[in-house]
C-alpha cells in the first residue's frame, strides 16, 4: 500500500461521525473610506487621495522621486518594463512598482492584488516601494464580503495589508523586512 | 431547603475560621447549613495527579456525604468545578447527578439562590479580589479578560457593595495565581514565580486586604506574603462579608 | 530533564524571566484589544471551531477532493506517512532540479520533521528566511515560539549574533538596523534561491488553494523568484470551502499577533507559467491523534501562538522548557501523542487556569486535554512512583472520613511543635522554598464544629 493509501486508511477509520458544516453569515460592518483609510494607517501604509484618474502620473510624480526606477502597467512614464519573464536581475533593481488593486477591505486595509495585476508575481515584494490605485467605489467591509467576491482566486493572488514588517526582534516593529518598505494607496474615485 | 456546607480538606485543617465565616454568614443570609461530618475531599489532588481512578472511592465518600440535601455550598471554586466537572467518570446514579448540579460555590449560592446581590456593611479598606481560575473560567463567575474588557463578577459586585471599600485596580485583573494543586510542589519554582507576580501586583497598585473566594489559591499567597513579611492582610471574602453583618 | 527542571534553569534569571513574562503578555494585551474591537469574534470562534470540526469528521472525503483539485491546477501532490518519508520526498524533489540552494519560510511543519538537518547533510544550503527563524537558524537553536520563534532571545543577543554572522559592528542592538542588514542579506539568498520551501496555513479543498500568511513577505518572495515552491503541509490544515477563509483571516492575526490580518494572505493555486508546485501532505501521528476521541481536538489547531502568550506557566519557563516543536499548552497536549514517555511531565506544566482555552480561536479544549493526558499518563505508569504511591495512600486516608480526621489532627500537631527549620526544609518540602506555610490552628473545623452545642450532630 502507499503511504496515501494508507492515510487515507486510517483518517477513514479514525474520524470522527460526521458533524454538519456550519453556513457562514455575512458580518457586515463599515466599508467607509474613513474606516480603510484610518486601518490602512495604522497597519503602516498611507492613502492619497487622487482627484481624479487623469491625475494620477502628476500625483505619482509629486509622491516619489524622479529618478526612481519604476514599473507600472498604468502609467506612460515608467522606465522598467516588466512581464512575467523578466530576469530577476531587473526586477530586484525596481524601487516602485505601482499597480492596479481590485478592492479594499475597510475591517484591516488589505487589498486585493491578483497575479494578472502584478506583471510579474515576485512585483509586489521585490519592489521596494509599492503603490496601489484602488477605486474608492471597490470597498467593502469586511473579509466575508471580500471571499464573496471572489469567484476565483487565481493562479495566485494575495490580500495585501500596509508594507512589509516584522516584530521579531524584541517585538518591536520593524516596516520593511522583505517585501515592500512602503505602500502607499491611490484613491481614485 | 436542605443546605450542605462543604468544608475542603485543607480548608477544615488549617482554615477553620473560613469555614466557620461561611457557616455564620449563611446563617445572618438566613440559612442554617448543616455540616455532614462524612466529608473529606473533593479527590482533586489525586485526579489533577493524573490518579483519578484512585479517586473514585474519594467521590463515592463525598455523594453518600451530600446527597440528602438540597445544596452543597462550599467557600473554595476549585473544589466546586472538580465535583460539577470531573465527578463523570463514576456512575451517574441519580445521586451522583443531584450532587453535582447542586453543588455551588458559596457566593454563587448567595447570589443565584439565595437572590442577594447586595449585603449592607462597612470595610474601610484597600481590597484587592484575587479571582480563582476554577472559579472565574471554570464556573464562569466572573468575566474572563479573554472575552471582555469589562471586569465584573459576584464576588466584585458584593464587595464593592460594602461602604468605604476601595477595590484594587490590578494591572492583570484575573492571572493565574500559580497555585494548581499539586502543580505547587511538582513546578515548585514556576509556582512561586506566579505567585510573587501576583502579589506584586496588588502591592503595586495598593491593596491592603487581599481577598478571593477560593481559599486555595489565598493558602499559596499567603504563603508567599508572610515569607516576604509583606504589610498585606489575607482573607477569604466570607470573612469580609461575614465580619461586617452585624449579626 | 523534566519540564520543571528546564524551567528552574530558566527562572534563575529573575530579570529575564519579568523580561520574558512582559514581552509576551504585551502581545496578549494586543490581542485582547484586537478581539474586544471586533463584536462578533466569539461567534467567530465557535464558527472557526465547528468549521475544523465538520472538516475532520470528513477528512479523508475533503483529503481527496483537495488533491483532485490540486492535480486538475498543474500541483503535483505528495503523501508522508511520516517524518522520514517528508523529508526523502523533498530531497528527491531537489535531486531531480539539480538545486542546492534552498529558502523556505516559516514552517512549523518542517520543525517538526527536522528537515533543515536532513537537507544540510545532504549538501543543501537551506535558509530561513522568516528574520527570527533566521537569527536562531544561526544561534542553531530551536523555535521558541510558534509565531514568534526568536522571542526569547533579547535584541543585544540578536547583535551579538549578528555581529558574528553578518559582519554588524559590535554593540550594535538596534532592531531597525539589524533588520535592514538582515533583509541586505536575504535578498541575495532570495534572488540565488533555486527551490523555495513554505509551510501551509490553510488548504483549500474546493479549490485546491494553499494559502500562507506572512507578515515579512518572504514566503511569497522566496516562492515567486524561485523555480520550484514546495509546500509542506500537516493534513488538519484542510478546510472546505473558500469562503471558510473569511473566518480565519480573521481570527487568526487577531489572535496571533493583535494585527486586523497579515500583511500578505498568499493564495497559491498554480504555479506560474514553467514553473512547479509541489505540496506535500503530511501525516506523521496525525491519524493516531485523530483516533483518540478525547485529544483529536487539538488538530484543530491553527498555530497562531495565542495559548503560548497567554500561559502564566510559559511566560516564565520560556518555549525551550517544553523541549518539543510546538511548545506551550497546544504543545503539551499534542507532545504526548508523539513519544509519551519522553514528554510526560508536560501536562502537569500547568495549573490548569484554562487561559488557553478561553483564548483559543477554534475552541480547543486545551486545559480540559491537560488533563486527560494526566489521566491517560497515569494509567500507562507514566507517573513517578512516589506521586502515584503517596496519591494512591492519599485516596486510602480521604476515602475514610475517621482516618482523615485522625490524620489531620495528627500532621497539624506535628507542624506546630516541629521546628520551622524542620518543616520548611527546602529539601523536601518544595512548598517551603519560597511560601511558609499555613500557622496550623489548634482545631480543625470539625472540631470546632462538634463543639457547637445548637448543632446536630449529622
Ligand atoms: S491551540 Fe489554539 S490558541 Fe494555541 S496555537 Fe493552536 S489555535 Fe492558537
Amino acid at each position: 500500500m502507499s503511504s496515501r493509501e494508507k492515510i487515507l486508511a486510517a483518517v477513514t477509520a479514525n474520524q470522527p461521525a460526521e458533524v454538519p458544516l456550519p453556513t457562514v453569515p455575512f458580518f457586515e460592518g463599515d466599508a467607509s473610506v474613513e474606516k480603510f483609510t484610518a486601518l490602512v494607517q495604522a497597519i503602516g501604509g498611507r492613502v492619497v487621495e487622487v482627484a481624479a484618474l487623469a491625475h494620477l502620473e502628476e500625483v505619482v510624480r509629486q509622491l516619489f522621486p524622479a529618478d526612481y526606477r519604476m514599473a507600472s502597467p498604468l502609467l506612460s512614464s515608467t522606465n522598467v518594463s516588466v512581464d512575467a519573464q523578466t530576469p530577476l536581475a531587473v526586477l530586484a533593481d525596481v524601487e516602485l512598482a505601482v499597480l492596479q488593486g481590485e478592492f479594499g477591505v475597510a475591517e484591516n486595509g488589505a487589498i486585493w492584488l491578483p497575479e494578472e495585476n502584478m506583471l510579474h508575481r515576485a512585483l509586489p515584494m521585490i519592489t521596494q516601494h509599492l503603490a496601489l490605485v484602488l477605486s474608492q467605489q471597490q470597498l467593502v467591509a469586511t473579509m466575508h464580503q471580500a471571499y464573496a467576491r471572489l469567484a476565483t482566486v487565481g493562479g495566485y493572488g494575495t490580500f495585501l495589508a500596509g508594507p512589509s514588517k516584522t516584530a521579531d526582534i524584541e517585538q518591536s516593529l520593524v516596516i520593511g523586512a522583505h517585501g515592500a518598505r512602503s505602500l502607499t494607496v491611490l484613491l481614485v474615485p | 431547603m436542605k443546605v450542605a456546607l462543604f468544608v475542603p480538606c485543607y480548608v477544615d485543617q488549617f482554615y477553620p475560621q473560613v469555614a466557620i465565616a461561611s457557616l455564620q454568614l449563611l446563617e445572618k443570609l438566613g440559612v442554617r447549613a448543616h455540616f455532614p461530618k462524612q466529608q473529606t475531599c473533593c479527590g482533586q489532588p489525586m485526579a489533577n495527579s493524573g490518579c483519578e481512578q484512585d479517586a473514585k472511592p474519594v467521590y463515592h465518600n463525598f455523594v453518600d456525604a451530600f446527597q440528602d440535601y438540597d445544596y452543597v455550598v462550599g467557600p473554595a471554586g476549585s473544589c466546586v468545578y472538580h465535583v460539577r466537572k470531573h465527578f463523570d467518570i463514576i456512575e451517574q446514579t441519580p445521586a451522583v447527578q443531584h450532587v453535582r448540579t447542586n453543588t455551588l460555590e458559596l457566593f454563587d449560592f448567595i447570589i443565584n439562590v439565595l437572590g442577594i446581590t447586595e449585603i449592607p456593611g462597612s470595610f474601610p479598606h484597600k481590597v484587592g479580589l484575587h479571582l480563582s481560575c476554577h472559579g472565574q473560567r471554570g464556573l464562569h463567575q466572573a468575566n474572563e479578560s479573554e472575552m471582555t474588557p469589562v471586569r465584573d463578577g459576584q464576588l466584585r459586585r458584593l464587595l464593592s457593595g460594602l461602604q468605604g471599600l476601595e477595590l484594587t485596580e490590578l494591572t492583570r485583573n484575573d492571572e493565574c495565581c500559580g497555585f494548581g494543586g499539586t502543580f505547587c510542589v511538582s513546578e515548585a519554582g514556576i509556582s512561586a514565580r506566579m505567585g510573587q507576580d501576583r502579589v506584586q501586583d496588588h502591592v503595586r497598585n495598593g491593596t491592603q486586604v487581599l481577598t478571593g473566594g477560593d481559599m486555595s489559591c489565598l493558602m499559596h499567597l499567603e504563603g508567599i506574603v508572610r515569607r516576604q513579611k509583606l504589610p498585606v492582610r489575607v482573607l477569604h471574602a466570607a470573612e469580609i462579608l461575614n465580619g461586617v453583618i452585624i449579626g | 530533564m523534566s519540564h520543571s527542571e528546564r524551567s528552574d534553569i530558566f527562572l534563575l534569571d529573575a530579570e529575564r524571566t519579568t523580561w520574558h513574562d512582559e514581552t509576551l503578555w504585551f502581545v496578549r494585551e494586543k490581542r485582547d484589544k484586537a478581539v474586544y474591537a471586533t463584536p462578533e469574534f466569539q461567534k467567530l470562534r465557535q464558527l472557526a471551531s465547528d468549521i475544523k470540526d465538520h472538516t475532520l469528521s470528513r477528512l479523508d472525503f475533503y483529503l481527496q477532493q483537495f488533491e483532485e483539485n490540486a492535480r486538475r491546477n498543474g500541483v503535483h501532490v505528495h503523501w508522508a506517512a511520516d517524518a522520514t518519508e517528508h523529508n526523502a520526498i523533498v530531497l528527491g524533489l531537489l535531486r531531480q532540479h539539480g538545486a542546492t540552494r534552498v529558502v523556505k519560510s516559516k514552517s512549523m511543519l518542517t520543525e517538526e520533521c527536522h528537515l533543515n538537518p536532513h537537507l544540510l547533510a545532504n549538501g543543501i544550503e537551506v535558509i530561513d528566511t522568516d528574520l527570527g527563524e533566521r537569527i536562531i537558524q544561526l544561534r542553531e537553536e530551536a523555535p521558541s515560539h510558534v509565531v514568534l520563534p526568536a522571542i526569547h532571545l533579547k535584541k543585544e543577543d540578536v547583535g551579538d549574533t549578528f555581529h558574528k554572522y553578518l559582519g554588524t559592528e559590535k554593540g550594535n542592538n538596534d532592531p531597525q538596523q539589524l533588520t535592514e542588514t538582515a533583509r541586505q542579506h536575504l535578498r541575495e539568498k532570495f534572488l540565488a534561491g533555486q527551490v523555495a520551501i513554505s509551510g501551509v496555513n490553510f488548504a483549500v479543498a474546493e479549490t485546491g488553494t494553499v494559502v500562507v500568511c506572512t507578515n515579512e513577505g518572504n514566503a511569497d518572495l522566496g516562492v515567486n523568484l524561485a523555480q520550484v515552491h514546495i509546500a509542506c503541509m500537516g493534513m488538519e490544515k484542510l478546510i472546505p470551502r473558500l469562503s471558510d477563509l473569511s473566518v480565519f483571516t480573521r481570527i487568526l492575526t487577531r489572535s496571533a499577533t493583535g494585527q486586523p490580518i497579515t500583511t500578505y494572505t498568499s493564495h497559491f493555486t498554480r504555479p506560474a507559467e514553467g514553473k512547479e508546485l509541489h505540496i506535500v501532505i503530511v501525516d506523521n501521528g496525525r491519524t493516531q491523534q485523530l483516533g483518540r476521541p478525547d485529544f483529536r481536538a487539538s488538530l484543530k489547531c491553527i498555530r497562531c501562538g495565542a495559548c503560548m502568550n497567554t500561559c502564566p506557566v510559559y511566560r516564565r519557563s520560556g518555549g525551550h522548557s517544553y523541549d518539543f516543536t510546538i511548545p506551550g499548552p497546544i504543545g503539551a497536549i499534542l507532545s504526548p501523542n508523539i513519544d509519551m514517555r519522553k514528554h510526560a511531565s508536560l501536562p502537569f506544566a500547568s495549573t490548569l487556569c484554562g487561559s488557553c482555552t478561553d483564548v483559543c480561536p477554534v475552541k480547543i479544549d486545551i486545559h480540559t486535554q491537560l488533563y486527560k493526558w494526566r489521566q491517560v499518563l497515569g494509567e500507562a505508569g507514566k507517573l513517578p512512583a512516589s506521586k502515584k504511591w503517596s496519591m494512591r495512600l492519599l485516596s486510602r486516608v480521604l476515602a475514610k472520613p475517621g482516618m482523615y480526621s485522625a490524620g489531620g489532627k495528627v500532621a497539624r500537631q506535628a507542624l506546630r511543635l516541629l521546628p520551622h527549620g524542620l518543616t520548611h526544609g527546602q529539601g523536601y518540602n518544595p512548598w517551603a522554598i519560597a511560601r511558609e506555610l499555613p500557622e496550623p490552628p489548634q482545631q480543625s473545623f470539625r472540631e470546632w464544629y462538634a463543639q457547637q452545642p445548637q448543632n446536630d450532630k449529622a
